[in-house]
């Protein structure tokens, strides 16, 4: 069966064979291109394609005073791939020069929950000592930054916040 | 470059690898119809290039299947495309299958010395069947469940054992999330490595033997036939096929340029009926319904359909006997149709019957395809569907009845649609202290598109009231076609139930002109007969049946 003699087939036009090298490079080349690119972009498109803005509805300012920061908790309700997942979550809120700040309830030195301490008017961490002021400032202990912000706004008269959008 | 290559070529022989297989000769008059074997190799990788990107975002549970999937369509990139692309893929490479076979058939290629690629391409056959099931169910949408559901019925038919290959198939006495994990781990582990393994051996052997050359009469220019009475026709055989071999072209690049214009030309098609139709996606399964008209993919048709011809206790017997018999045709054609004898009118009687068996298959699909639905199709509106499951997941009946089970902390919600309108609904659920001040209804914080399946259930909720005089039109207009709670004919559907998956805008359409609402319908107008405003009336009270 087997045959190495493959000179003996029909005679071979160079030309001919040349083109028809070409003409298979160019069609393999359209597959691979329509394939790979389709699934280039599938593959690759989470490098694009931010996240949503999920703003969290926390509750009516008609509650809230200016004076000492209050906990809220809240249900976060949000995307997960094709997954709705609900998270309870917290956050402080204070009204400081006629605008409301919500801080991330985590520490900033490893992330433990810290709480306001009514009577030395600071936020207290009770893992390592953090001490943090009523703007957010690192008093003393080894939190390295400010408490993290989260953005806020006001629609409806009801305050929304952006747990994702957390900055310094 | 020559020394890397010469180097490359002692150490894995790529020269002599190159001579083997691309500069082969093969035989003359090897011409179009001897693509179908490529076009299906490209067909599995198609499958497999789309499959592995699939694979990345599905979640194999019937908690998560269906919404992946929906989330591969609508927000992935490319995803809709690549879904088409694996659904029409499927569907190219059973066609390409079965013609390839078919093309082997009726040249007599499985003959001496071929038998073992025969026997080789029938498993790889089996494996693309195996394929097509598994794959159905992964969707989980309303024909992924009750295709399979029928699939396992039809298992469970079989005499003594089966129950247990019922059980087996499914991982369990129901349908469910190991069915689903065990069909998923067959489609993309278990399948693919056979079909590999298989497919190696199979292209080996075509390498091994050559492309068989296209048939001759065995009295070729007046010599006496060649029959397997002589004793030396084998050696005869591959004598003959050297000749041809060497009146041919080489494998690379003339073979191959047939082979790749073959693909290129599929390979379009396949891209533009997925752009075109892409990949549908049915509601989600749902084991309760009992309006869904299970329907296999057309592939499985004939078998569905022959299977009809069986009633009773027959059927349990075709069931085993039918495919013991074409597994056996496949397996034993090689062995039972041997000898030299290739050309078709040398073997007259066993391509009639391939003729025939074709013609069959053919007849069955189509009368299958034609099949009159027991029920009637329901196209329901996705959102509602969604925002019905929505009000389930949050629980909502905990505070809100809703037909009379429920909480009462809340209103009832029964009529719901009638008295509030989108915009009110919407604001409502976003922001529930503002529109209703005081309201016990806490924020869920849900997103846009929750929102928004919610209105569409809630206002689907409305169905409007409806006169003392709606039963009294029903039951003179049109119990003379339908059934309702147990009175009337049974020409048309049922209609004890049509509020649950119509509303009554749809159904005051449907009366006044059914076949603009369904291009099939039989049913005749009524908008001669009755009044708009009793058109009206009848579709509230419809609407409301089986809520
Ligand atoms: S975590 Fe808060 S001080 Fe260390």
């Amino acid at each position: 069966m087997k045959d190495t003699k493959h000179n003996s087939g029909a005679p071979e036009d160079p030309q001919r064979r040349t083109f028809l090298i070409g003409l298979i490079a160019a069609m393999v080349s359209f597959i691979t291109l329509v394939l790979g690119g389709s699934g280039a972009l599938y593959f690759l498109s989470p490098a694009w394609r931010g996240r949503k803005e999920n703003w969290v509805a926390v509750g009516p300012i008609s509650g809230l005073k200016e004076g000492d920061p209050i906990k809220i908790d809240f249900v976060q309700r949000k995307m997960d791939g094709w997954n709705v997942i609900q998270s309870p979550s917290s956050v402080w809120v204070v009204l400081q020069k006629g605008e409301w700040v919500a801080y991330d309830p985590h520490c900033t030195h490893l992330g433990c929950p810290y709480r306001w301490d009514a009577n030395k008017k600071a936020f207290i961490c009770p893992c390592h000592g953090g001490v943090f002021s009523k703007d957010g400032n690192v008093v003393s202990g080894p939190p390295p930054k400010p408490l993290m912000r989260y953005p806020t706004k006001i629609e409806n008269s009801t305050l929304y916040i952006l747990p994702e959008g957390a900055k310094a | 470059m020559k020394t890397i290559l010469d180097w490359l070529d002692e150490r894995v022989g790529w020269r002599k690898i190159k001579e083997v297989i691309f500069d082969r000769l093969i035989p003359k008059g090897v011409d179009w119809r001897y693509t179908l074997g490529s076009i299906t190799l490209f067909f599995f990788i198609l499958q497999v290039t789309t499959g592995i990107l699939l694979a990345m975002h599905y979640s194999p549970s019937p908690d998560h299947a269906y919404d992946s999937v929906k989330f591969i369509s609508n927000n992935v990139p490319m995803g809709a495309f690549l879904r088409g692309l694996h659904k029409w893929g499927a569907t190219g490479m059973v066609v390409s299958v079965f013609l390839h076979m078919l093309r082997v058939f009726f040249m007599g290629s499985y003959k001496f010395p071929r038998e073992v690629t025969w026997l080789s391409g029938v498993f790889l056959f089996f494996l693309v069947i195996g394929f097509g099931f598994t794959g159905y169910l992964l969707p989980w949408d309303q024909k992924a469940y009750w295709a399979t559901t029928v699939g396992s019925k039809m298992v469970e038919q079989v005499p003594m054992v089966g129950q247990y290959l019922g059980s087996i198939l499914k991982g369990g006495e129901d349908l469910g999330a190991i069915t689903l994990t065990r069909f998923y781990a067959i489609h993309v582990l278990v399948l693919p490595a056979l079909t590999l393994l298989f497919m190696a051996f199979h292209l080996f052997l075509v390498v091994w033997h050559g492309i068989s050359a296209p048939p001759e009469r065995t009295s070729r220019s007046g010599d006496v036939p060649l029959t397997d009475k002589d004793p030396n026709w084998k050696e005869k055989v591959k004598a003959r096929y050297l000749e041809l071999k060497h009146q041919g072209k080489s494998f690379w690049p003339y073979i191959i340029f047939k082979d790749t214009v073959a693909i290129t030309i599929v390979f379009i098609i396949v891209a533009a009926v997925a752009i075109w139709k892409g990949a549908d996606l049915e509601d989600l399964a749902n084991p309760t319904d009992t309006t869904y008209n299970p329907r296999p993919e057309w592939y499985f048709l004939s078998v569905f359909q022959l299977l009809k011809y069986f009633p009773g206790s027959l059927e349990a017997f075709a069931i085993v006997l039918l495919p013991l018999i074409v597994v056996g045709i496949l397996l034993g054609l090689p062995f039972f149709d041997k000898g030299p004898k290739r050309h078709p009118m040398d073997r007259k009687w066993l391509v009639l019957a391939g003729w025939a068996g074709l013609l069959g298959v053919i007849v069955l699909t189509v009368q299958g395809g034609r099949s009159p639905l027991t029920n009637p199709v329901v196209e329901k509106d996705p959102l509602i569907m969604e925002g019905k499951r929505l009000f389930t997941d949050l629980h909502c009946e905990y505070c809100h009845s809703l037909n009379g089970h429920g909480g009462t902390v809340g209103p009832a919600l029964d009529g719901v649609g009638m008295r509030r309108d989108h915009n009110w609904l919407a604001n409502h659920f976003k922001n529930p202290e503002k529109i209703s001040p005081g309201t016990k209804m806490p924020n869920f914080n849900l997103l846009d598109s929750e929102v928004e399946c919610l209105v569409a259930y809630m206002s689907s909720l409305g169905g409007g009231s409806f006169t003392a005089k709606a039963p009294r039109i029903f039951e003179e207009n049109c119990t003379v076609c339908h059934k309702f709670h147990g009175v009337g004919e049974e020409i048309g559907p049922d209609l004890s139930h049509i509020g649950s998956v119509r509303d009554a805008a749809y159904i005051a359409s449907y009366v006044t002109d059914p076949q603009k609402m369904n291009p099939d319908a039989a049913m005749q107008s009524l908008a001669e007969a009755l009044t708009p405003d009793q058109i009206k009336d009848v579709a509230n009270y419809l609407a409301q049946q089986g809520k």
